[in-house]
């Protein structure tokens, strides 16, 4: 294998500096997307379970619609084609004056697309904490929003830390995908070091660390997060 | 509003055809590589030598927390590097594919094994079958039969990762419909019109995987 | 034929659930064993056929030492035919095929030889209707006759039963019993673990109690039902045969 190794490549000037600003616009990304994918599929997650017919409706019409478009497509909707489906004004708006157009547009469209998995999450989360637990709530005369915050919301955000850490995750990954219209994130990063030195197996390798690192650092928090905040006697029962 | 024209689609028809057939084909090839490998990384994972269950656990944790992205970056780069000669987009991605697939579908393969019976293995190798006998003609039917919903949910989502080839250039159905677009100038007649046919095909087939579902749960 | 010797096992280190084990079994005899349950007599069992390992003592089968890391495990239980409680017959085949898979796989009998043997003994077990249904089609003891006739095809010198009945609603212990006590007048070498002591009464040669992970009382039947024996024996056995 005909390779010129030299790892310090990373640490140098102007690649390290890349390498840092790549990763700050991963997690800026990440971080923003899932406040979106967070609030708006939990949201969705609750029409899915409400006993509104249009409301459940509206919950799998979003899910259906997002779920079965690849991300990347999404992606260029958003950024490509919305735009010219607006009115002019605001149309030109979104196109030239918006800040950070392309950052903007990856974190609400990754955003959007993570929130019907949460939405799928957050429902199979109230759909174990069960119907019996719902009927107690309204039995003694809560209303359907207090039976969802205090007795459903809370029990099932606890069995659904698992799955949405990893919603995180996900989140995280695909933020590489932003790299295809413009945002230099880290991915992309490593693929512009890539090109400009040939030293392909450091620059990547320097990618994978911060992806692997992060994936095991958020594991191990959700476990410490799942560990304080779980009911006694129910992590027992969850390991069994 | 710009006047939108449709017809660029039905203009371009073969070449639009021509990358759907890429699609597919890097599907149904990532679809059976992914699930071959993941086989086999599943019976290492539940194998009694240590050894051989961390490497497959490592392999598996490590793929999964990588973007496909990158995983592609990558043996688009050390696919030529390896051999020694330059090798084309196909090649490598196929490579990334099944690799990165093969992680997904050994955790499928593997809660699939656990779903069985302790006892069937039990009961094989009480007749006298080998451990590789017992796997084969009573465990892992079992197990897939068990898991063919969720495989096949995977699936879908394998076609739809498929686009990603698009960061590499290969000529997917996704790459074709902008390479239309851009040079005919109809950016938002394609862009919908992949949507729409991405959406088509993924729903129908999910359909299809409920349907099955429930014809299995009688 | 099968002589166990001394056998010890733990499961974890605080935890011994066989002390000490030791019997043997001629050829021909029946041997039944009882006890409460965590006596450890399922695990006993499945320690003479290798499917639980020991972590002391010895165990023979015919010529073979059991324990002995170089014995082919496989081509032993070949030779030895096992019961289990819940049946486990592989659900993804026919009945038919149940009984054909060891035959073809590792004995390798040729299909025509191991279906007309399998045609034979699901005769024999009053089943030859049902020869083409899959096992979800049966009923409980239906289901545990094809595994008999599944342990008999591989034409075995030894048949081990863990608790054949104890996964069966009433009525349909007695069918399963009735083959079982046929096979014993036949002949075969049986060990048999079970509450039933009827069975125990008709055919058994010696009736061993367990319990706590240690033998306590070994004696032929007719001594073990009558005799004063242990006083544990003695309590179990009055607590099993008042219901």
């Amino acid at each position: 294998m005909n390779y010129n190794w030299d790892w310090g490549i990373l640490f140098r000037d102007p690649y390290a500096g890349w390498i840092l600003a790549g990763l700050g616009w991963t997690l800026a990304l990440s971080l923003l997307a899932w406040t979106i994918a967070f609030s708006l599929g939990t949201l969705l997650g609750i029409f899915r379970t409400s006993s509104s017919a249009l409301l459940r409706g509206i919950g799998t019409v979003y899910v259906e619609l997002f779920r079965n478009i690849p991300l990347l497509v999404q992606l260029f909707l958003w950024y490509f084609v919305f735009p010219e489906l607006l009115p002019d004004e605001a149309g030109r708006w979104v196109k030239r004056d918006m800040p950070y157009p392309a950052f903007t547009t990856a974190f609400i469209a990754i955003g959007l697309y993570t929130a019907s998995r949460v939405c799928e999450q957050v429902r199979s989360g109230i759909e174990a904490v069960g119907v019996g637990q719902r009927q107690a709530g309204r039995a003694i005369g809560m209303t359907e929003p207090q039976v969802f915050r205090h007795v459903l919301l809370p029990n099932a955000f606890r069995i659904v830390i698992p799955p949405l850490t990893s919603e995180f995750l996900t989140i995280f990954k695909n933020s590489s995908l932003a790299l295809t219209i413009g945002v230099v994130e880290l991915t992309a990063m490593t693929r512009q070091i890539e090109e400009y030195t040939f030293q392909g197996f450091e620059a990547f390798t320097a990618a994978t660390i911060v992806y692997s690192t992060v994936t095991f650092t958020v594991m191990l928090l959700m476990r410490v997060v799942e560990r304080r905040t779980a009911l006694p006697g129910t992590l027992s029962a969850a390991k069994a | 509003m710009t006047d939108l024209d449709f017809s660029v689609i039905g203009a371009n028809a073969d070449l639009l055809w021509d990358g759907m057939q890429m699609t597919l084909l890097l599907t149904v090839l990532g679809i059976v590589g992914g699930i071959l490998l993941g086989t086999v990384l599943a019976m290492l994972r539940i194998a009694r030598v240590p050894v051989l269950a961390q490497v497959a656990a490592l392999y598996v944790n490590f793929f999964r927390s990588l973007p496909l992205i990158l995983v592609i970056f990558w043996l688009f780069f050390l696919v030529p590097l390896i051999l020694g000669r330059p090798v084309g987009a196909f090649s490598s991605v196929l490579v990334a594919f099944v690799m990165f697939e093969a992680a997904y579908y050994s955790e499928i393969i593997r809660a699939g094994i656990n779903s069985v019976r302790p006892g069937q293995m039990a009961a094989a190798r009480a007749i006298g079958m080998s451990y590789g006998q017992s796997m084969r003609e009573v465990v892992l039917p079992q197990a897939f039969r068990a898991m063919t919903p969720i495989l096949l949910t995977q699936a879908i989502v394998l076609f739809q990762d498929t686009a990603l080839v698009y960061v590499v250039g290969l000529r997917d159905f996704l790459v074709s419909a902008e390479i239309v677009a851009n040079r005919d100038q109809r950016l938002v007649e394609m862009f919908l019109f992949v949507a729409l046919v991405y959406f088509v095909m993924s729903f129908a087939a999910s359909c299809g995987v409920r349907i099955l579902q429930r014809r299995l749960a009688t | 034929m099968i002589a166990l010797s001394g056998v010890d096992k733990w499961y974890t280190r605080q935890f011994q659930v066989l002390k000490d084990c030791s019997l043997s079994i001629d050829k021909g005899e029946v041997v039944v064993v009882c006890g409460p349950s965590g006596s450890g007599k399922s695990t006993l069992i499945k320690t003479v056929n290798g499917l639980e390992p020991i972590d002391g003592g010895e165990i023979r089968v015919g010529d073979t030492l059991v324990s002995d890391r170089k014995t082919d495990l496989d081509a032993l239980r070949s030779r030895i035919g096992m019961v289990f409680q819940n049946f486990e017959l592989f659900p993804h085949r026919t009945t038919l095929q149940n009984v054909t898979m060891g035959q073809i796989k590792v004995l390798k009998r040729s299909e025509d030889e191991a279906v007309a043997k399998a045609e034979a003994l699901l005769e024999r077990v009053e089943l030859s209707a049902h020869a083409n249904k899959y096992p979800s089609q049966l009923s409980g003891g239906q289901q545990q006759r094809v595994a008999i006739a599944r342990a008999l095809a591989m034409d075995p010198m030894a048949m081990l039963f863990d608790e054949p009945t104890s996964a069966l609603d009433p009525e349909m212990i007695n069918e399963v019993l009735d083959v079982m006590v046929q096979l014993a007048r036949e002949g075969m070498t049986m060990m048999v673990v079970t509450h039933e002591m009827g069975f125990a009464r008709t055919v058994a040669d010696r009736v061993v109690f367990m319990d706590e992970g240690r033998i306590i009382e070994d004696a032929p039947t007719a001594t073990f039902f009558e005799a004063q024996g242990s006083e544990r024996a003695q309590l179990f056995l009055s607590k099993i045969l008042s219901h």
